[in-house]
């Protein structure tokens, strides 16, 4: 984890130097907003929903606009004929992500708290939310990596969410029956739905909370090790 | 004086992953602690290719790589607080500042050199505080040049350093690499400039389709490929005449003698092969003078 330090602050000084930071601020001003447009009896409800899209959605936008600002600029070139570690490159990237997500989720959910009551369990919000970001990071990476530019990667990450959205949508709508749940767990997106709705103490079957879980590190794990490390860095060196 | 071998290069191949030609085709070479060592060829060559192995971006290479008398590849990542690098494309932060960049990367190294001086040396202290994106390309040249210099390296890697520089800033390049090499450093430079070899460079090797063709001194170059000559004009019934004679016995020349007793000299030259015709003798490719200009 040599350099691990400098190039997270590194990674923390172009968020505020690239506006992504501000953007992401923009977004969850927006939601808080939209909360008050929801009015007291429903805010309830889409207090989840509105940190479930920062920590997917926006994590995957705003890894790639990162992403295609490396590419772009061929910065990744120069930080790799440096002493770091390429652990410690990941890891700041990783680190910076979660930082984003940890501002709207706790903007959002003390707002929540504070002016509308809505009560969670702060300790596995922010757990959640990290393990959430961390996987959707890994998946912001994948996307880039085949996305041509950044509305390449909107497509993607649309087709994605879709794809993901209607097993959920159905499984609502009680198409499949009780036992399908089970199964829902492996979409990444219904998974982390769950965390979330289970820190804000939603009625989730508990037994499916350490999967979710679990699974969501593994995935952002398989992707990262099988994915990320070696196509990231090939697109980087090799143009 | 014995040199010492920075780098020894045994039979380096190196085909890109879609491609079905080898970008590097077996190519052998010594570059010696304290020297300007030159990697001369025309586009597409091979050169840059060449820099990302030597300086690890490329590992899945054919051949064998010395680097002090060890392997290349048995060296971790504490090898890059030996070398820095100058890419020939810019690599900078745009919405960062010149002084933002190199105060980041400074501090991912052990050895730290003074930034300041070192962006006045290359003419870029007045705007050190204005965003890479805003600077043009000659300015982000210098940056990169800037760049590689900011962990006291010991060998310095320079892929086409003067290129999109006018003359006035090449020239402070050029100068600053010089003394970079007094002060004991050793340089890999790749260029399809004629100028900056015969500047700088102590030995230079041709390369051309991944091959090299001859490594030399620029003067073992002249002397061997090169003709000695010279061209004398003269005054001749009205109107202007040249004549070229051997250099080496001009004196025991009679013809030349005679010619300077009884004609009206103009104007009397010695010339020398330029090499650039002796790059193009020696590969059968042409290659750039190197005078483009971009602020
Ligand atoms: N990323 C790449 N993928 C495939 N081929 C490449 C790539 N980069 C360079 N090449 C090819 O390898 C050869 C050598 O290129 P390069 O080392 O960049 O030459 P030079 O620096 O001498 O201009 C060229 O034929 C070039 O087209
Ligand atoms: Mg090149």
């Amino acid at each position: 984890m040599h350099n691990f330090l400098p190039l997270f602050k590194g990674e923390i000084q172009r968020l505020v130097k690239y506006k992504i930071l501000q953007i992401a601020l923009l977004v969850t001003v927006m939601w808080l907003a939209i909360l008050f447009l929801i009015g007291e009896e429903s805010v309830a409800e889409f207090v989840p929903l509105f940190i479930f899209m920062d920590a997917t959605l926006m994590t995957v936008m705003l890894v790639g606009a990162n992403l295609f600002y490396e590419k772009q600029e061929n910065t990744l070139k120069t930080l790799l004929i440096t002493p770091s570690g390429f652990a410690a490159l990941m890891m700041s990237k990783f680190l910076s992500a979660i930082v984003l997500s940890f501002q709207s989720a706790a903007v959002i959910s003390l707002f929540a708290y504070f002016i509308f009551g809505v009560s969670v369990s702060f300790g596995w919000l922010f757990i959640f939310v990290a393990l959430i970001t961390f996987m959707h990071t890994a998946l912001g990476f994948v996307l880039t990596v085949f996305a041509k530019d950044f509305t390449g990667l909107l497509a993607l990450l649309i087709a994605y969410m879709f794809f993901f959205a209607f097993p959920t949508i159905f499984y609502a709508l009680g198409v499949f029956g009780e036992t399908a749940e089970l199964w829902l767990m492996f979409s990444p997106t219904h998974a982390s739905m769950l965390l979330i709705e289970f820190s804000y103490g939603l009625d989730v079957r508990t037994v499916l909370i350490p999967i979710g879980a679990i699974y969501l590190v593994l995935v952002g794990a398989a992707l990262t090790k099988w994915i990320v490390v070696p196509k990231y860095v090939e697109t980087a060196v090799r143009e | 004086m014995p040199k010492t071998p920075v780098f020894e290069v045994k039979d380096l191949r190196f085909t890109y992953r879609k491609s079905s030609i080898e970008a590097v085709a077996g190519i052998s070479f010594t570059v010696h602690e304290g020297e300007v060592f030159g990697l001369l060829g025309p586009s597409g060559a091979g050169k840059s290719t060449t820099q990302k192995i030597l300086t690890k971006l490329y590992t899945d290479y054919q051949g064998d790589i010395q680097y002090l008398g060890k392997d290349l590849s048995s060296y971790s990542n504490d090898y890059y607080e030996d070398i820095g690098v100058g890419f020939e494309l810019p690599v900078h932060f745009s919405k960062l500042t010149g002084m933002e960049n190199m105060k980041f990367f400074s501090e991912l190294y052990k050895s730290r050199a003074d930034i300041e001086p070192l962006m006045k040396m290359v003419g870029l202290h007045e705007d050190k505080d204005r965003l890479v994106g805003e600077y043009s390309k000659g300015m982000k040249m210098r940056l990169n040049f800037v760049r590689a210099l900011l962990n006291n390296p010991k060998v310095l890697f320079l892929d086409e350093v003067t290129n999109g520089l006018d003359p006035k800033n090449a020239r402070i390049i050029k100068d600053a690499i010089r003394a970079f090499k007094e002060n004991g450093g050793t340089v890999f430079l790749s260029t399809h400039l004629m100028n900056d070899v015969e500047e700088l460079c102590d030995r230079v090797a041709f390369i051309r389709r991944g091959e090299i063709v001859e490594i030399a001194t620029p003067r073992e170059l002249k002397i061997k490929h090169g003709r000695r000559e010279v061209k004398v004009e003269y005054f001749n019934n009205g109107k202007t005449d040249e004549a070229t004679f051997e250099l080496d016995g001009i004196g025991d020349n009679e013809d030349f003698t005679k010619l300077l007793k009884e004609k009206t000299i103009e104007t009397i030259h010695s010339g020398e092969t330029s090499m650039d015709e002796i790059f193009i003798a020696v590969t059968g490719e042409e290659i750039d003078r190197g005078d483009d200009v971009d602020a």
